[in-house]
């Protein structure tokens, strides 16, 4: 008994259901990779192909629309690796020690100054190292800083960072910092605040978030009023002015005191 | 011959019951299409047209995210281009200003890691994926301020961050435009 060939085009059956299933898939394929995408706002027509491949998620950037508006402050030109200065050789750190011989007037002998100068001992050598381009090129402003550094070099700078993130601490005294402020240990969430320590190492680290514990006070104090007023606008897309804007003086006063006598 | 002639009967009313079958497979098909179709134009469950890329680390450093053009823009065709950056744990700018009665083209990115984008009480509800560039048309009837959750967990701050919109009336809006480039509603 010979069969028919159902893979066949004499066979009526298989014409009509491969041409159906074809036609369908066409007109889909015309809706959702030309006509869909048209519906944008935005979107023009320039050929199927080119609809083709968008549709399809070839990288495709548009053409800037708007002229870009550009800062008329300095901006930080520092980009971020939260690996950039791991593992630091003691040759590096040796270069950062004599370096530091220049610093040592208003950060002290090991990097803990007596002054409201920031300590820099221990700290988070990515957090050295952008603060010191950032006073370089300007998009942090000191007139204290700017002067000193103008004169040191990339390798310089990771040198001295290097050097001051391998120094201990501020040794703790036993004396308990007392509770820590509800800004401190929650944020608050409706203001778009989250809790310091997320960022700043005591939960986690974001890459070039300083450690605070120890700073003065009266530091503390003036930075964040200066994120808040936008006085100080280094900070990587406005991270650390988002939480400081929202702060009350209160918040502030509280967190800048926690702080300094946390150690 | 009986035996033949009954056979030959229920070929016919297998070759119908098929053709029936087939109708129904291709009423099934052409429904789903036209659902997808009709979920694209009218609940705006539509993929974006195309793929564009960011470099993350780069964003502050040059391109449309840098932090002075971030904000809304109102373009010469009288439409608003929003952009803005998600990063651990803000949005940036935080307070967004959108005019009404207005197309409203978001062009949003992320800094770092996955964060969400939506709109409380609206259907935009978009992810922000690092290395990508997330865009959206939209357009608000009704003045007011809404909330703006991230709604994928970002790491510990992530439920710190919330940014806000606020939908003010088109005068209004243009005439602050008239006044600096880029608005936001960040005090
Ligand atoms: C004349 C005093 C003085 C000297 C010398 C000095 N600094 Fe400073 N430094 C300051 C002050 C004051 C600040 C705080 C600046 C501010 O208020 O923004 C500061 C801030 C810093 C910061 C930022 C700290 C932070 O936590 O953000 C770094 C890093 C730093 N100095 C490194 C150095 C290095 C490295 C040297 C030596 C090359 C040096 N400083 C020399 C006074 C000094
Ligand atoms: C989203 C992460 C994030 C959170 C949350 C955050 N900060 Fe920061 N903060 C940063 C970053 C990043 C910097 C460094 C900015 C820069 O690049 O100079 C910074 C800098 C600072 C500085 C300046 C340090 C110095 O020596 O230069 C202070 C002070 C500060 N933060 C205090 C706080 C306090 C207090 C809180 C909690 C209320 C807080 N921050 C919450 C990210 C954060
Ligand atoms: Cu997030």
């Amino acid at each position: 008994m010979t069969r028919e060939r159902i893979v066949s085009l004499r066979n009526p059956w298989f014409t009509r259901s491969v041409g159906i299933t074809a036609a369908i898939a066409i007109v889909a394929a015309v809706v959702g990779f030309v006509w869909l995408p048209l519906q944008h706002p935005g979107e023009r027509f320039k050929s199927v192909w080119d609809a083709i491949c968008s549709a399809a998620g070839l990288v495709r950037n548009a053409a800037p629309g708007t002229q870009i508006v550009r800062a008329d402050y300095p901006t930080t030109r520092v980009e971020i690796d939260p690996q950039m200065l791991s593992g630091a050789s003691a040759e590096s750190i040796g270069r950062g020690a004599t370096l530091a011989l220049r610093c040592t007037m208003c950060h002290g002998a090991r990097g803990l100054s007596q002054a409201d100068t920031p300590n820099l001992a221990g700290q988070y050598p990515v957090a050295i190292y952008k603060e010191l381009l950032d006073f370089k090129t300007g998009a942090r402003v000191s007139a204290i800083m700017a002067p000193l550094v103008a004169d040191l070099s990339d390798a310089d700078m990771r040198d001295l960072a290097a050097y001051y993130a391998y120094l201990p601490r501020v040794t703790s005294s036993g004396a308990a910092a007392g509770e820590a402020p509800p800004i401190v240990t929650s944020g608050a969430p409706l203001r778009s605040i989250a809790p310091c320590g997320a960022c700043h190492g005591e939960v986690d680290s974001k890459a070039s978030a300083a450690w605070l514990e120890g700073q003065p006070a009266v530091y503390l104090r003036t930075q964040l009023e200066a994120f808040a007023s936008g006085a100080r606008r280094n900070d990587i897309g406005e991270q650390m002015r988002n939480v400081a804007r929202g702060m009350t003086a209160a918040e502030i006063d509280a967190a800048s005191e926690f702080y300094a006598r946390a150690q | 011959m009986t035996h033949l002639s009954t056979s030959d009967e229920g070929a016919d009313h297998g070759e119908q019951t098929e053709r029936r079958w087939a109708a129904v497979a291709v009423a099934i098909l052409v429904l789903l299409v036209v659902m997808a179709t009709f979920a694209a134009l009218y609940h705006g469950a539509m993929p974006q047209s195309r793929v564009e890329t960011a470099d993350p680390r780069t964003l502050h450093l040059g391109g449309e995210f840098i932090e002075s053009n971030l904000g809304s823009a109102l373009e010469p065709d009288g439409t608003v281009t929003v952009r803005f950056i998600g990063q651990q744990y803000s949005f940036t700018p935080s307070c967004i200003l959108v005019p009404t009665d207005t197309p409203v083209t978001f062009r949003v990115t992320s800094a770092d890691v996955v964060h969400g984008f939506l709109i409380d009480g609206t259907n935009i509800n978009l992810m922000l994926v690092p290395g990508y560039i997330s865009s959206l048309g939209a357009r608000f009837e009704t003045p007011g301020e809404r909330l703006m959750p991230c709604h994928e967990f970002c790491s510990v701050g992530h439920e710190g961050m919330w940014g806000r919109i606020k939908i003010i009336d088109k005068a209004a809006f243009s005439r602050m435009a008239a006044e600096r480039r880029r608005l936001s509603c960040v005090e």
